[in-house]
């Protein structure tokens, strides 16, 4: 299985988790890095390598939240020289989600990057634009005949 | 019409749902069925929002629903089903749907019911309701999310004293 590792700015990582588990459940092969005021890039690698240890899986996708930011930079330095390692940034709920999903179906690592990126932005719309685009539903004539609609 | 999986559900169709249920079951089709959202056109409009795009997705009246059931045309089709409560299940069942087993999922708690977990209140008429589907032989099995704890939803009902 793939590991999850989120890394954030603050807690938002722990409490990331923390909702996932209520839209998804247990989940396991997961760990959270925060990264707290007066830490540097070498704290990261550091909390990297343990979660990595601690995980003990050969693949490892890390889910930061900005991209360029310190979770990031470091996680980009600790992946560049391993082929069984990824990092997507820019990571949200849907996000999570679908890549969990995904990872309970078996998916690679390179599945798993696919999913994150496309999830991440696709969870991303305005209510009043999906609406317009949107065929309002017309109950009365629909409730008619058997056929699906 | 080939029903993969039978849900209680009071939200119907929202994220546990669409995210897990659907690829848990390998069902193709969600069919929400339930009266009062097929009969008002910004709710169902809402519901069919939040279905997964892959997935086709449909808010039909417990008639209707019965209806598409029996056309033959559909007889290879796979559905997650998902209605409101178990008065509904007798409904479908009296109008001819075959169901062997229920997933008691989430029930929202109102005034006057009593909490059975942490996501399913039963009024009177639902625990009425459920101690038909009993006597049906239907198995009842308490879940919530396709990777939570199953268990036997009529025991649970026994421990709370409401059977």
């Amino acid at each position: 299985m793939v590991a999850i590792v989120i890394a954030t700015h603050g807690n938002l990582s722990e409490a990331l988790i923390g909702t996932a588990k209520m839209i998804f459940g247990t989940m396991e092969h997961i760990a959270e890095v925060t990264f707290k005021p007066g830490e540097g890039i070498e704290h990261l690698l550091d909390k990297y390598q343990k979660a990595s240890d601690g995980l003990g899986d050969d693949q490892v996708l890390f889910l930061v939240d900005l991209f360029g930011g310190s979770p990031y930079n470091a996680a980009s330095r600790f992946v560049a020289r391993k082929p069984s390692m990824d990092v997507v940034s820019g990571v949200n709920l849907p996000m999570l989600i679908e890549v969990l999903g995904k990872r309970l179906a078996g998916a690679s690592l390179e599945e798993l990057v696919q999913t994150a990126t496309a999830a991440g932005t696709d969870g991303i719309k305005s209510f009043k634009d999906v609406f317009s685009h949107q065929k309002i539903a017309n109950s009365a004539q629909e409730d008619e005949g058997d056929e699906l609609g | 019409m080939n029903i993969k999986w039978l849900r209680i559900d009071s939200r119907l169709i929202h994220g546990q749902v669409a995210n897990n249920w659907v690829n848990h079951v390998g069902a193709g089709t969600i069919i929400a069925t339930n009266d009062s959202a097929a009969k008002d056109d910004l709710r169902k409009t809402l519901l069919l929002q939040v279905a997964p795009g892959r997935t086709k997705s449909y808010v039909m009246t417990v008639d209707k629903t019965a209806r598409c059931y029996k056309n033959p045309t559909y007889k290879d089709l796979d559905v997650l089903m998902v209605v409101e409560s178990p008065k509904d299940v007798l409904r479908l069942m009296d109008q001819g749907v075959d169901v062997t087993q229920v997933n008691v999922g989430g029930i929202t708690f109102k005034e006057g019911m009593t909490l059975i977990s942490e996501a399913v209140s039963v009024s009177r008429e639902d625990v009425e309701a459920f101690k038909e589907l009993d006597k049906r032989g239907i198995k009842l099995i308490l879940q919530q999310l396709p990777n939570t704890q199953a268990s036997d939803f009529m025991n649970r009902l026994k421990s709370k004293n409401l059977v």
